[in-house]
């Protein structure tokens, strides 16, 4: 709608006269679809966000090592050199990089790595190197790109053990990347159990719902996670840091399913008092049916748009906890664990990019708000 | 009025004994007790701890008591000021914690009052000159604000800073002033560094508030009282400051206990990163340390600044909306 | 004549000034367009209104939904929401100033070439012209008392101190019949009801004694008693202060009640313009017949259907050539109608038609 139809109020919507449109027939979800379709910022999101999915997916095969592998002689080296130039000094189509030397500056008693320029390394694409599994069954060693001799290539640096930080960004992305949507997944379980009981049965149900509610937003959210994060036991053979992830995911909906138990109470609520649910108490339907026949499918698209909403908060919950150390914990990474390595500003200034998984947490939280918007403008164009 | 008050400190009552649980809970729920893994350790760096302090300390703590004898124990304690004792530096949670909370709250409500200022300034600019590009612009920096965590920006920022202008932006105060008392050219230096942790822990706020405000005073500006105004002579900054603005707040009051938390959230971790005489740095590390005490006690405040502080909003609210305030009074 | 007559002895006019007028207007809106220049095209608001406003008369403006009636108000008070804006035409201002010594002076103002935020137009804004509109539930400022607003607005215009214009208000609102006016005063708007709020609106607006006021629908949002209390008040105080109302309605039996003259407005043009006699029971544009058919009478004999009028009113991003109205004539003559908007005819003295049917002039548009 645009301003002059706001400001002419009821004037103008009674005047509104469509040419001949079938608009009028389309069910709810086409129309919602259509909206999120016209929506630039959503459409960047949710292709934005296919991408990176496609990539964590295939993090083993993008990466030309294993986020593991160690070198002690590459510790917190720099990004490699890569160039067109060849051996003969000549611009062309095949990329080189150059063997680094590991040289010690006496002065400030700091290992430089200098690429001897007159050695020449050709990159290759799908080159052996570290096997991987991918879908669980795939067995590989083929990379996206490497070199012949095994030399690393290191695009985005190393860190403190000198392992691979595109290796390492790219399968924090597969931790950071599930973690919202596992927690939403459970956040919706949550909410839309307490959510409809407390709004479907009101009375005492509801004021004890209501109570749990308020105290658990009355924390402060991180000390409250890190709280309970550090609660956890410590990681051993009986409990793998993959059991921590899926309880650090816990502890985060834990809180997350408030705001939504809260809506859908109010949602429910009013539908308590809607025609609809009239006609199918007179009916003689069973509570079960009127929740979810009756009222889930008209709350469904409410649910969606708070859960997606909440996506970004959930992610950037993770990489603080991990940044802490309360969260994701070795041998798994996350890119806020991958952020505690640059907790200091010396290390910082002398290793900058430590701080690229930042980038890829504010790209990836970026997307997940674009398509939240998105679909709130699509569900409800009135609303903020 | 009155009566709409005692309701809401009759709510913060009930909430006050749950928080306390809660509390207790953290203090339980590591796995162990925390006397005896403490006692291991001291133990094992070699320290010596006779028989009867021992017994002393599971006296004090209930130790081998029950449950609910244990809560009694601790919660009689603590609200006698007696939060216990940090199994990290031996020493009572209580001389801990008091300076690094003042220093938080203070902080946390500077933070407040910057995100406000900058949020309604914004909001109330991009809904009165709307598509413009500064809108634009805006609303760009508004998505940023909302996805770079705090302890990131406050990393980058030290990073700029230190590059720039070669400032040591970390902590409250230079090395120099830290044991000074408070002179005007401490508070001078005391400026100098609060400045990053408020922009930092308050740039997410900001940009959310300043969304907000944009999106109430653009429905605010379309109600009919706003014409009214026009209509009668007011100018149009007065009509937009006194009349629609006015309206426009009440969302922003009703959010405060949203963004309390928030705030209070990032404070603690920006003061991590930035080493700041914070409870964060403590908290945290308590936290990893298993320190439960200090760490459920630090909790707890922070919960109760909190209810405070909504408290504080919903009374605000009432004052600044006479629905509310004559509709309950 | 001898009224007006009168009045010439004691006012300096220009000499085109009195020759333009036959009678004395105070609003004179000559060939004005306000469009929307919206994201879907623009909208045609007002495509050429013409209006006479006679001073100290009731003149009453009907017409269905969208046809610019709350456009026409907004354009007079330069309150016209973006992205509409006056394309052309002017609003003349027939200012009378009572000096000193007791002459009084007229000025006119072409409204249209002051800026909206200027503060001679400001000045105008509830000083000359006010204005109350047809939601009392949210026309008040919910955050501030009754008191707190009417003050506002006497002491924009008058050089009072707070603790008289809290008395003026006081007493605007005794003149409104308000019960218990002073403690109304401290009243916020939710703590009154729909009637008492638009007693309050009136008593704001009527508060520095303006010479025109402009009502839109101001009652349309009330139940059928208040409504008639509240156009009483309107009706006395009217004749009371003896100032210009111009009445915006939908509702013709209002219409019939308050007005003196009416203008009917289709589309953005006033297509008939009469007194209240002659619109009733002689009208002669085919809407405003269909639109007095439209309405029920109590105690007509025959059981016949009422009758409504074919088809709604266009969509107002769509051009039509011609009479706006050929689509929905019922007299439409094909080749005619079609062509060119009909020109004002003077059907009989003072009754201006826009149709066909009693002119044959049409009007080559400028601007459109």
């Amino acid at each position: 709608m645009t301003e002059t139809a706001q400001v002419q109020g009821q004037e103008r919507a009674e005047v509104w006269v469509e040419p001949i449109s079938e608009v009028g027939q389309y069910s709810q979800w086409k129309l919602m679809r259509m909206r999120f379709a016209r929506n630039k910022l959503a459409m960047i999101g949710s292709i934005g966000l296919l991408v990176l999915y496609i990539i964590v997916v295939l993090a083993p095969f993008l990466a030309p090592t294993d986020y593991m592998r160690q070198n002690a002689d590459y510790v917190y080296g720099p990004p490699s050199k890569l160039t067109f130039r060849g051996p003969d000094g000549k611009l062309g189509l095949r990329l080189y990089t150059h063997p680094v030397t590991t040289v010690l500056d006496k002065e400030t008693f700091r290992w430089m790595y200098m690429p001897d320029k007159t050695k020449f390394e050709p990159v290759v694409l799908f080159a052996k190197g570290d096997p991987y599994t991918l879908f669980g069954i795939i067995k590989s060693d083929i990379h996206l790109f490497g070199t012949r001799s095994g030399m690393r290539i290191y695009l985005l640096g190393a860190d403190s053990l000198g392992r691979d930080m595109l290796a390492r960004i790219l399968m924090g992305g597969r931790i950071s990347m599930t973690v919202g949507l596992l927690g939403v997944a459970l956040t919706i379980v949550f909410g839309t159990i307490f959510g409809t009981a407390s709004g479907y049965y009101g009375g005492f149900i509801d004021d004890m719902m209501q109570r749990l509610v308020e105290l658990i937003q009355s924390f402060p959210t991180v000390p409250l996670w890190a709280a309970l994060s550090a609660a956890l036991p410590n990681i051993s053979e009986e409990f793998t840091a993959l059991d921590r992830y899926f309880l650090i995911t816990l502890i985060l909906s834990l809180v997350n399913w408030t705001g939504l138990a809260r809506q859908l109470r109010a949602k429910v609520m009013a539908y308590n008092r809607a025609d609809f649910t009239q006609a199918a108490l007179a009916a003689g339907a069973s509570d079960a049916r009127i929740i979810f026949v009756h009222m889930m499918p008209n709350a469904a698209s409410h649910i969606i748009v708070v859960a997606a909403l909440s996506i970004p908060g959930m992610i950037l919950g993770e990489t603080s906890l991990s940044f802490l150390g309360l969260g994701i914990l070795p041998p798994l990474v996350s890119w806020g664990a991958l952020l505690r390595d640059a907790q200091n500003l010396n290390t910082v200034l002398m290793a900058p990019w430590l701080m690229i998984p930042g980038i890829a947490v504010i790209i990836a939280v970026l997307l997940f708000s674009f398509l939240g918007d998105g679909l709130r403008d699509a569900v409800d164009p009135y609303s903020i | 009025m009155t009566g709409y008050i005692l309701r809401r400190l009759g709510y913060m009552a009930i909430l006050i004994v749950l928080v306390a649980v809660v509390g207790f809970i953290i203090i339980e729920l590591p796995p162990g007790s925390y006397l005896e893994v403490e006692l291991d350790r001291i133990r094992a760096l070699g320290g010596d701890i006779n028989q009867a302090m021992i017994d002393a300390l599971k006296q004090q703590y209930g130790v081998d008591q029950p449950l609910h004898i244990r809560f009694w124990k601790w919660l009689s304690g603590f609200v006698r000021g007696d939060f216990g004792l940090s199994f990290e530096y031996w020493t009572p949670v209580s001389k801990l914690i008091w300076l690094r909370l003042w220093y938080t709250i203070f902080t946390s409500l500077l933070t407040l009052v910057f995100q406000w200022v900058v949020a309604i300034f914004i909001g109330v600019y991009s809904a009165t000159h709307r598509y413009s590009p500064l809108d634009y612009l805006f609303t760009v920096l508004q998505f940023i604000g909302l996805s770079v965590p705090a302890f990131l920006l406050a990393l980058l920022l030290m990073v700029v800073v230190h590059r720039t202008l070669g400032w040591h932006v970390s902590g409250f105060n230079s090395p120099e002033f830290q044991d000074l008392p408070w002179n005007w050219a401490k508070i001078v230096d005391f400026a100098k560094h609060v400045w990053l942790p408020i922009v930092v822990v308050g740039a997410n706020g900001t940009a959310w508030l300043s969304r907000v405000m944009r999106a109430n005073l653009l429905d605010v500006l379309n109600m009919q009282y706003v014409q009214t105004a026009r209509s009668k002579g007011v100018k149009e900054n007065v009509v937009i400051w006194k009349h629609a603005v006015r309206n426009a707040i009440h969302p922003l009051i009703m959010v405060l206990g949203a963004s309390l938390p928030a705030i209070i959230s990032g404070q603690l971790i920006v003061g991590v990163v930035l080493n700041l005489p914070t409870v964060g740095p403590l908290y945290f590390r308590a936290l990893m340390n298993q320190d439960m005490y200090l760490a459920a006690s630090i909790l707890m405040f922070l919960t109760f600044a909190l209810l405070i502080g909504n408290l504080l909003a919903d009374i605000l609210l009432a004052i600044v909306d006479p629905r509310i305030r004559l509709g309950e009074g | 004549m001898t009224a007006e007559e009168k009045m010439t002895t004691t006012t300096t006019q220009t000499a085109e000034e009195t020759a333009a007028r036959a009678v004395d207007n105070i609003l004179t809106i000559r060939k004005l367009r306000t469009w929307f220049f919206t994201d879907l095209g623009i909208s045609r608001a007002l495509n050429g209104v013409d209006l006479d406003v006679p001073r100290g008369k009731v003149l009453g403006i009907v017409g269905e939904s969208g046809c610019g009636k709350s456009v026409t108000s907004l354009s007079i008070l330069r309150l016209v929401p973006r992205p509409g804006r006056i394309v052309s035409g002017e609003i003349l201002l027939h200012r009378r100033r009572k000096a000193p010594d007791g002459t009084i002076t007229e000025e006119t103002i072409d409204l249209t070439k002051l800026h909206p935020q200027s503060p001679e137009m400001r000045a105008i804004r509830g000083a000359e012209i006010a204005m109350i509109f047809q939601e009392p539930m949210t026309s008040l400022n919910p955050c501030y008392t009754i008191g707190n607003q009417i003050m506002e607005a006497i002491l924009l215009h008058q050089d009072v101190s707070k603790r008289e214009a809290w008395e003026l208000a006081g007493d605007m609102l005794e003149k409104v019949g308000m019960p218990n006016p002073r403690q109304v005063l401290l009243r916020y708007p939710h703590e009154l009801s729909g009637g008492m709020r638009q007693r309050a609106m009136i008593a704001m607006a009527l508060s520095c004694e303006p010479s025109i006021l402009i009502a839109d629908e101001p009652t349309t949002a009330l139940d059928v008693t208040t409504e008639a209390q509240i156009l009483d008040l309107m009706r006395d105080l009217q004749a009371d202060i003896g100032m210009t109302i111009i009445y915006i309605t939908h509702n013709l039996g209002v219409i019939a009640q308050m007005c003196d003259e009416v203008a009917v407005m289709y589309l953005g043009r006033v297509v008939e313009r009469a007194s209240v006699e002659d619109l009733f029971y002689n009208p002669r544009h085919p809407y405003t017949k269909a639109l007095l058919d439209s309405i029920p009478h109590v105690g007509s004999r025959t059981k016949r259907r009422l009758a409504s009028i074919r088809g709604v009113v266009p969509d107002p991003y769509a051009t039509i050539s011609g009479c706006p109205f050929h689509p929905r004539c019922d007299a439409y003559m094909p080749g005619k109608c079609d062509q060119l908007v009909p020109a004002p005819a003077n059907v009989a003295p003072n009754h201006m038609v826009r149709c066909y049917l009693y002119s044959d002039e049409g009007e080559v548009e400028n601007g459109g």
